[in-house]
C-alpha cells in the first residue's frame, strides 16, 4: 500500500476506530442547543427508558412508486424553540434516506459517518454495500451510542427508508435506542410526536386502503396531515404554517424533493390558510 | 568502492527506461471536459481502468494493475479522510495529487531498492463549467502536469501531446461529440508513440532488435481503434456528470450510450 505522508491515508482504520469507540461527542455547547427536548440537567437513572427525549416528528410512508419521507423543521432545546429550519430527512446515498429524531448533533455526526462509510466501501470495493450491510452499520452506530443515550445525552432514533432495486419496491426500517431494527410493512414514524399519531396510520390504512397503493400526492397529503396533527399534539413538533415541512421521495430513479408548488398547495389545503413558508 | 555521479545517473536512467518500456504498449486513457461534465475513456481488456475516487473526483490509469490499485486506494483513502474530518468541499484534486500522491510516488521512485510504480494516471475534478474542470496527469516519478479541457495518459510523452493537440482542435460540447473526439484521440495516442521521422529511422536501424516486441501498430487512429476492438477490447467510459440531481456525480456509461460512437469502427 502506498504510504502517504503522516496524518493522511488509512481511512479504513479511522472509520473503524470511530465506529467502535463511543462515537460522535460534539462540543458541549452544540449539544445543548440541538439536543431535542433534552433538559439541561438530568438526575442519574433518568434517560432512555422513562423520558421522551427526541422532540420532533418524522414520518415515512410507502406509496405506489417508492417511499415518501416528511419531517417538521423545529429544533428545540428544553422549552425553547432554537431553530425552525432544521433538516431532519437526510440522504445517505442515492437510494437511502434517514429521517432523524433525537439529538441533532449526534444525528448529524451519524449521517456524516454513514455517508462516508457507504461511499468509501463502494468506491474502494468497486461494489455497493448491501442493504443488509447498511442497516447493520446504522444499528451498530446506534448501539455504540447507547451508553451516552442512557446518560441523557444524545439519543438518536432514526427511520431509514430505501428503494430496494432488487425487489423493485420501497422499504422502511425503524430502530430502537439499542440499535435493533424492525422492518415495517407500510409506514414508520419517530420522534416525540409520533406516539400521538400512531393509531391514525392504522386508521388510514384500514379505511382508505394501504399506503403502498396510493399515488404520490395522495400519500403525501396523508403524511402531511399526520404531521400537522402531531404538531398540534406535541410541543416539540413544528407546524407547517410558518416553514414548509421537508418532503422527499425515493423511487427507482433515486431521491427527489417534492416540488415546492405541490407541497405548498397541499399544506394550504390541510391548514386552511396560505403557509408563510419563511425563507 | 565509490559511488560516482555516473553510477547514480546511470541507475536513474535505467529505472526510467525500465518503466518507460513497460508503459509504451499500454492502452491510453483520455479525459475530455465538455458542457455536461468530464468524460474519461479507454479501450481495455478485462481489468477496469477508470475509477471513482470521491464526490467530484475520478481517475484513469495505464500501467501495472497492482500499482494502479495501490495508487487508487491511497487516493480514495486520503480523499475520504479529508472529506470526513473536514468537509467534502476541502477535497480537491490539486491538494490530493500535489500534496498527497505526488510526494508519495516520488518517494518510491527515489528509493533505489524498490521498483518504481509503473503507471501514468489522470485525475479529474468536476468544476462548475468545462473550463473550471481540473485535470492532472501524474507520472511514475511523481512529477505531474496540470491541464485544462483535455488530458491524455499514454505510452510516451509524444503520444500524449498528439492526442491532446487533436482534442484541442475539436473541443466537444456534447457527450456524443466528446465520445467521438475522445476515441479518435485514443487512436492517435495509441498509434503515434514517436514522431514519424524517428519511427522511420528506427525501421532502418539494422542493429535494432525488435523481434520480440509487440507488433508495430499502424499510425492511423481509426485503424488502431478498429484493431483493438477486433482483438476483443471493450470501451470503458465514465462521466463526472455536471447537471445531475443525483448525489453521485460519477457514472459509468452503458453499452447503449457508447454504441453510436463505436459503430463507426465496426
Amino acid at each position: 500500500m502506498l504510504e502517504l505522508s503522516s496524518g493522511r491515508g488509512n481511512f479504513a482504520a479511522l472509520l473503524s476506530s470511530r465506529a467502535s469507540a463511543t462515537p460522535f461527542d460534539g462540543p458541549a455547547a452544540h449539544r445543548e442547543v440541538f439536543a431535542g427536548s433534552v433538559r439541561p440537567v438530568l438526575s442519574p437513572g433518568e434517560g432512555l427508558a422513562t423520558d421522551p427525549i427526541h422532540g420532533t416528528t418524522v414520518i415515512a410512508v410507502k406509496y405506489r412508486d417508492g417511499v415518501i419521507n416528511v419531517g417538521d423543521r423545529r429544533a428545540t432545546g428544553g422549552f425553547a424553540i432554537m431553530y425552525d429550519k432544521a433538516e431532519k430527512v437526510l440522504s445517505l446515498d442515492d437510494y437511502t434516506l434517514m429521517a432523524i429524531s433525537g439529538s441533532f448533533s449526534k444525528a448529524m455526526e451519524i449521517v456524516r459517518y454513514l455517508r462516508h462509510a457507504f461511499r468509501y466501501y463502494e468506491r474502494s470495493q468497486l461494489q455497493a454495500m448491501s442493504l443488509d450491510g447498511k442497516l447493520s452499520e446504522l444499528g451498530k452506530v446506534i448501539a455504540n451510542n447507547a451508553m451516552a443515550a442512557m446518560q441523557g445525552i444524545g439519543i438518536v432514533i432514526p427511520v431509514l427508508s430505501t428503494f430496494d432495486r432488487e425487489a423493485n419496491e420501497g422499504r422502511i426500517f425503524f430502530y430502537d435506542g439499542g440499535g435493533a431494527r424492525f422492518e415495517t410493512a407500510e409506514f414508520g414514524a419517530a420522534g416525540s410526536g409520533s406516539t400521538q399519531i400512531r393509531g391514525a396510520f392504522e386508521y388510514i390504512a384500514r379505511t382508505k386502503g394501504p399506503f403502498r397503493e396510493m399515488d404520490r400526492d395522495t400519500a403525501l397529503r396523508e403524511a402531511l396531515t399526520l404531521l400537522e396533527i402531531a404538531a398540534d399534539l406535541d410541543a416539540a413538533t413544528g407546524g407547517a404554517g410558518k416553514v414548509l415541512p421537508l418532503a422527499k421521495t425515493i423511487t427507482a430513479d433515486g431521491i427527489a424533493d417534492v416540488e415546492e408548488t405541490t407541497l405548498r398547495s397541499i399544506v394550504r389545503d390541510i391548514i386552511g390558510q396560505e403557509p408563510l413558508a419563511v425563507g | 568502492m565509490g559511488y560516482s555521479f555516473y553510477d547514480w545517473n546511470n541507475a536513474l536512467q535505467q529505472r526510467n527506461e525500465y518503466v518507460a518500456d513497460r508503459l509504451k504498449d499500454g492502452s491510453p486513457v483520455v479525459a475530455v471536459t465538455f458542457d455536461g461534465g468530464v468524460l474519461m475513456l479507454t479501450l481495455r481488456g478485462n481489468q477496469r481502468k477508470v475509477f471513482e475516487i470521491y464526490d467530484r473526483l475520478m481517475m484513469g490509469s495505464l500501467g501495472k494493475q497492482s500499482d494502479i490499485e495501490s495508487l487508487r486506494l491511497a487516493a480514495i483513502d486520503s480523499a475520504h479522510r479529508e472529506g470526513f474530518e473536514r468537509s467534502p468541499d476541502d477535497v480537491s484534486v490539486q491538494r490530493l495529487v500535489g500534496f498527497g500522491l505526488s510526494p508519495a510516488v516520488k518517494k518510491i521512485y527515489n528509493d533505489q531498492s524498490s521498483i518504481p510504480l509503473t503507471l501514468r494516471a489522470i485525475f479529474a475534478e468536476l468544476g462548475r463549467t468545462a473550463n473550471e474542470d481540473h485535470l492532472f496527469v501524474l507520472g511514475f516519478d511523481g512529477e505531474f502536469r496540470t491541464l485544462n479541457r483535455v488530458a491524455v495518459a499514454a505510452g510516451t510523452a509524444y503520444a500524449e501531446d498528439q492526442g491532446e493537440a487533436y482534442v484541442r482542435e475539436h473541443l466537444p460540447t456534447t457527450l456524443s461529440e466528446a465520445l467521438r473526439v475522445g476515441l479518435t484521440a485514443w487512436g492517435i495516442s495509441r498509434s503515434q508513440l514517436a514522431p514519424k521521422s524517428a519511427r522511420e529511422e528506427e525501421e532502418f536501424d539494422p542493429l535494432r532488435d525488435d523481434g520480440t516486441d509487440a507488433p508495430r501498430v499502424t499510425d492511423d487512429p481509426a485503424v488502431a481503434v478498429r484493431e483493438a476492438l477486433k482483438d476483443g477490447a471493450t470501451l470503458e467510459a465514465a462521466l463526472l456528470q455536471r447537471d445531475t440531481r443525483r448525489e453521485t456525480k460519477y457514472r459509468p456509461l452503458t453499452a447503449a450510450e457508447t454504441e453510436s460512437a463505436l459503430s463507426e469502427y465496426r
